[in-house]
């Protein structure tokens, strides 16, 4: 009873042992997943099963949308606000694209988590890794510019930041 | 002895005062039960007593907006509740693809359910619409925007050099100065 494998979080393989029963006692585990098994899951599915073959002439598609890459705020001539309405939006988009990826990664972190149990420390050392990296570029870059956000108080922070980084380095 | 002689002379003279009353039969008159004070006849007894006036305050105020909000909210909700479950029973939602090669979607077909599907087909213009009519505002301002400051900038300029339509004053016609009494000096 194998649940939906998605393929952008694989698990890793399961190492259950070979069961080698040697007492004639029944395993409560077993009693309760097949318990489970026929109250909810066999339930469920059936009706999952049911709907589906209601619905299986209505079938519909949807796509994802890509949107072309527009010059941004930095290549605007001044004065021209089509220029800085399509910029800020292209940056927009990107700040919730960015969004998403940082949820993301933190959701892999958090799964990682979930499955390796008490030795997590050891053995999502990647995981870890990653979600500290793209969370502290995320705040550097869109962290404290507030509800307002706009494209132009994000480039002003970066060049708040170059900056700093200027003023550290001479 | 006595008594009963004076009991039976009092019932005689009130039967004969008022034959018509039912208790006032001759045959009845000393043979009538004597009614008891200490036991009275409770119609509706059953099991449990006395019927009661209780006084409490009342609720019919409270019953009464409960029975008005329950059915408000059931006017619409049952309809949408049917409709709503209908539409995920019958009409499930999209699944997505790759968009095909060469082949534009149009706008409403980026999104999974249906509702939101019908919605944004017929009551809402496309996103690349929104998109054009924001542009076509911003145009316009920044067109009565440029407008504005040319005429800033214009008005300051034949103000200063003084050559242009603008900042002119109306001065009285040459031809209308009187110079007849300058024609003879000292005078």
């Amino acid at each position: 009873m194998k649940d939906h494998d998605n393929a952008a979080y694989p698990e890793p393989p399961r190492k259950t042992p070979v069961v080698d029963k040697q007492t004639s006692v029944p395993n409560p585990a077993v009693i309760l997943t097949n318990l489970f098994y026929y109250s909810v899951d066999v339930p469920v599915s059936k009706f999952k099963g049911v709907l589906d073959s209601i619905r299986s002439n209505n079938k519909s598609v949807y796509y994802h949308q890509k949107f072309r890459r527009i010059p941004e705020l930095t290549d605007c001539e001044n004065g021209d606000y089509l220029c800085y309405y399509e910029a800020e939006m292209q940056w927009r988009r990107d700040y919730k694209v960015d969004q998403e990826i940082v949820k993301i990664v933190q959701e892999r972190m958090k799964a990682c988590y979930q499955r390796e149990g008490s030795s997590y420390k050891q053995n999502c050392v990647k995981e870890i890794e990653q979600f500290e990296e793209t969370s502290n570029n995320f705040q550097l870059r869109y962290g404290d510019l507030g509800a307002y956000a706009s494209g132009r108080k994000c480039l002003m922070k970066q060049k708040e930041r170059m900056m700093a980084d200027q003023a550290q380095t001479s | 002895m006595v008594g009963m002689s004076v009991l039976r002379s009092a019932a005689a003279f009130a039967a004969r005062l008022s034959p018509l009353k039912s208790g006032n039969n001759a045959a009845q008159l000393l043979s009538r039960i004597i009614p008891r004070t200490d036991k009275v006849a409770v119609r509706f007894g059953g099991g449990h007593g006395k019927q009661m006036f209780v006084v409490k305050s009342t609720n019919f105020y409270d019953r009464r907006f409960l029975r008005l909000l329950r059915f408000y909210i059931l006017l619409t909700g049952i309809p949408m509740a049917i409709i709503i479950t209908g539409v995920n029973v019958f009409i499930g939602q999209a699944e997505q693809v790759e968009t095909p090669e060469g082949y534009e979607p149009e706008h409403w077909e980026y999104y999974k359910h249906p509702i939101t599907r019908w919605m944004t087909r017929t009551l809402f213009d496309s996103p690349v619409k929104d998109y054009e009519k924001m542009m076509a505002a911003i145009h316009n301002e920044k067109e009565k925007s440029d407008m504005r400051l040319t005429q800033l900038e214009v008005s300051r300029q034949m103000r200063m050099k003084g050559d242009g339509p603008w900042f002119q004053s109306k001065t009285p016609n040459k031809d209308l100065i009187h110079y007849g009494h300058k024609s003879t000096p000292d005078n």
